[in-house]
């Protein structure tokens, strides 16, 4: 890409800058801002997680594998809300799509996991690129209408007309994923090395997944290409004015979130072996935008942290006793609080406070 | 289906279709009344509103019968069942009553701090509280559907000339709609209200310069939209049977309605409305069943693309 450079210098004038305030804050601010970090926070993120949360959360690994898949879901969907500031209340077509369409060519065409990812995400970009055409001729509220309609229209298409491929209500049962490269099972244990910190490949594959993901969003978010989305978030017309093509952009952006939904969605189906239905219904897309909102938009790991909580109350909270049966109340109560007392979410609410703990001026 | 030989079989069933297409999209109407007046005078995404078309279908159980509690919190907390027991009629006026005191209350606290937000924070903060209403009646009172029984003097099939036998209660929904709607229609066609509302609608800043209080028409505005989405509970409880999910899942086709009749018209989301019943009513009963739910999405798509503004919207409406 051609911004390598000019990052590069970016960073070495960050790096003098934190050499001449000398600060433990702003070394780490330096720190903390470059690309390599970011992926390397990622990396140790992912490893230590599943014993972190096995042991002291009460979770389990493939609950921690579910939310490192919403997570790779919730940073593509915040690329379009939080970067570009499009709300679209149909994604869920692009996670249950391409969970379909990797299930179906897993059955019929390859089982090799990382042909059926590649097999699923390429279904969703596919796609994203015609609803996504169609979607942005408006914007604001009929945008998330619009994208909502194709939502619930490939929903329905998937229940009945199209079940001889989907298996309508029943979902996708027949998902065959063969071993990883030929060789590794996929389902199976780790080698010794690794069982200190996790115990199924499953997790690794998902966890190296994530990684790269996180790794391209941040590579996306940094470039001036990711500067343009946040123009047009902030001033659509001034954008425009400078000369930019917003129209192209927006939809660039919302075909990069879809892709990440891809990937999310194919996963989902080589994690669960099916694809249920509801993975097409509105209220999934709905479960990615309280993600997404909760974590907290327009940072990279709020939406990581949103889906890690949802997912932390649906499935452990809810098996408290007093507290459990009101599990989706709770996150209801929550999702509102976020959206009026704190619009950048808890990431966001964590960053603030930070930085006034840091006595930082505002960036 | 099979087309009758003589003429009479054919306009018979082209009659059914209407009538059936009328009810079915009678729903739609009432909820998208509602929630275009809301849209095109206060410019609020409001989607909580089918939460108010789930409270008014419980509200409307609660107060017409006995219902007993299967499961749920309450059921645990050894309440067998609800309900008052009043029977329909006084549902039909009550639910409305209570819904439009709901939707007032809304708009004050709920409403008023975020007109200055986007579009975005509106729709997400109105999801969050549809979702809380959901999880709370499906927490207190369980998940299970509960027949909603059809008022006893409309139950039974009528018998309607060339067409034949006819249920009552679709009739019902038909003639309840109507008398709505057009009371609406009358009220913001009709009176000074509506005209301050109106005018409201094109110029706000104008109309608070010529010395005229917006705040307190647009709360009752706010109060008539959310009665009717009440009331769209109370009329299509019988035709289906309640539970939880009934609001989320009407809420989308009630949104199509709006932005297909056009944001803010009435005669708009009337027409819409009964254009997206007859055709999922065609579909149905000419052997297309499975295509009916896709149709109407189909149909809404392909004319957003061709005519952004909605059928009867006009171009000034554009965002």
């Amino acid at each position: 890409m051609s911004d390598e450079p000019r990052d590069a210098t970016a960073t070495a004038a960050a790096d003098a800058d934190a050499e001449v305030t000398g600060g433990l804050a702003d070394r780490w601010a330096s720190f903390r801002d470059r690309e390599i970090s970011t992926v390397l926070l990622t990396v140790v993120g992912v490893a230590v997680f599943p014993f972190l949360f096995n042991n002291f959360l009460d979770g389990y690994t493939q609950l921690a594998t579910l939310m490192l898949i919403y997570g790779i879901f919730a940073v593509g969907f915040d690329i379009l809300l939080g970067y570009t500031g499009l709300l679209s209340f149909g994604h869920a077509v692009f996670f249950g799509g391409a969970a379909y369409a990797a299930g179906i060519f897993s059955a019929s065409v390859s089982s090799s996991p990382l042909l059926v990812l590649l097999a699923g995400t390429a279904f969703a970009v596919l796609l994203a690129w015609i609803v996504g055409f169609l979607s942005l001729r408006r914007g604001g509220i009929y945008f998330a209408i619009l994208t909502l309609t194709f939502g619930q229209m490939s929903f329905y298409l998937a229940a009945s007309p199209l079940a001889f491929l989907t298996n309508g209500e029943n979902g996708f049962t027949s998902v065959d994923i063969g071993h990883l490269l030929g060789v590794i099972d996929i389902h199976g244990g780790v080698p010794f090395p690794l069982t200190m910190l996790v115990d199924n490949m499953l997790y690794v594959f998902v966890a190296v997944m994530t990684v790269l993901s996180v790794a391209m969003a941040n590579r996306i978010l940094h470039s001036p290409y990711g500067t343009v989305f946040r123009a047009i978030r902030e001033n659509e017309r001034r954008a425009e004015f400078v000369g930019l093509d917003v129209w192209r952009y927006k939809l660039m952006a919302f075909i990069i979130s879809a892709a990440f939904a891809g990937i999310a969605g194919s996963l989902f189906a080589i994690e669960g072996n099916y694809v249920p239905l509801e993975s097409l219904y509105w209220t999934e897309s709905g479960r990615i935008v309280i993600m997404t909102v909760l974590g907290g938009v327009g940072s990279l790991f709020g939406p990581l942290f949103g889906a890690g909580l949802y997912l932390y109350i649906e499935n452990i909270v809810s098996g408290f006793p007093t507290l459990g049966p009101f599990w989706h109340l709770i996150l209801g109560v929550v999702f509102v609080v976020a959206v009026v007392v704190f619009p950048d979410g808890i990431w966001g609410g964590i960053d603030y406070v930070r930085d006034k703990v840091a006595g930082g001026e505002d960036k | 289906m099979r087309w009758g030989e003589s003429g009479v079989t054919l306009l018979a069933d082209i009659l059914t279709i209407l009538l059936n297409g009328l009810q079915q999209g009678a729903i739609y109407v009432l909820l998208a009344v509602g929630l275009s007046i809301i849209l095109g005078t206060l410019k609020f995404v409001n989607f909580a509103h089918g939460a108010l078309y789930l409270l008014g279908a419980y509200l409307g159980l609660f107060i017409t019968g006995q219902v007993p509690l299967n499961n749920g919190q309450l059921a645990e907390w050894g309440i067998q069942s609800y309900g008052i027991g009043l029977g329909f009629i006084a549902a039909l006026i009550i639910v409305p009553i209570v819904v439009f005191v709901i939707g007032l209350l809304m708009e004050r606290f709920v409403a008023q701090a975020f007109y200055d937000r986007p579009d975005t924070d509106q729709i997400l903060v109105t999801f969050g509280l549809a979702i809380i209403v959901q999880e709370l009646l499906r927490a207190l009172l369980g998940g299970s559907s509960q027949p909603f029984p059809q008022p006893s003097w409309a139950s039974g099939p009528i018998a309607l000339p060339v067409v034949g036998n006819f249920p009552r209660w679709r009739l019902g929904v038909i003639a309840i709609t109507a008398v709505l709607v057009l009371g609406v229609y009358g009220l913001v066609e009709y009176t000074d209200f509506g005209l301050i509302v109106q005018a409201g609608t094109l110029d706000g800043e104008m109309v608070r310069l010529l010395g005229i209080k917006l705040s307190r028409p647009y709360l009752v505005v706010f109060g008539i939209g959310a009665a009717l989405a009440g009331v769209a509970g109370v009329v299509g409880g019988p035709l289906a049977n309640v539970n939880p999910n009934i609001g989320t899942e009407q809420l989308v086709p009630a949104f199509l309605t709006v932005v297909i009749g056009g944001v803010g018209k009435i005669e708009g989301a009337v027409v819409a409305g009964l254009m997206l019943g007859t055709l999922q009513v065609l579909l149905i009963q000419t052997g297309y069943a499975a295509w009916s739910q896709v149709g109407i999405y189909a149909l809404a798509a392909i004319i957003l693309l061709v005519r952004p503004q909605g059928l009867l919207g006009s171009e000034v409406d554009v965002s």
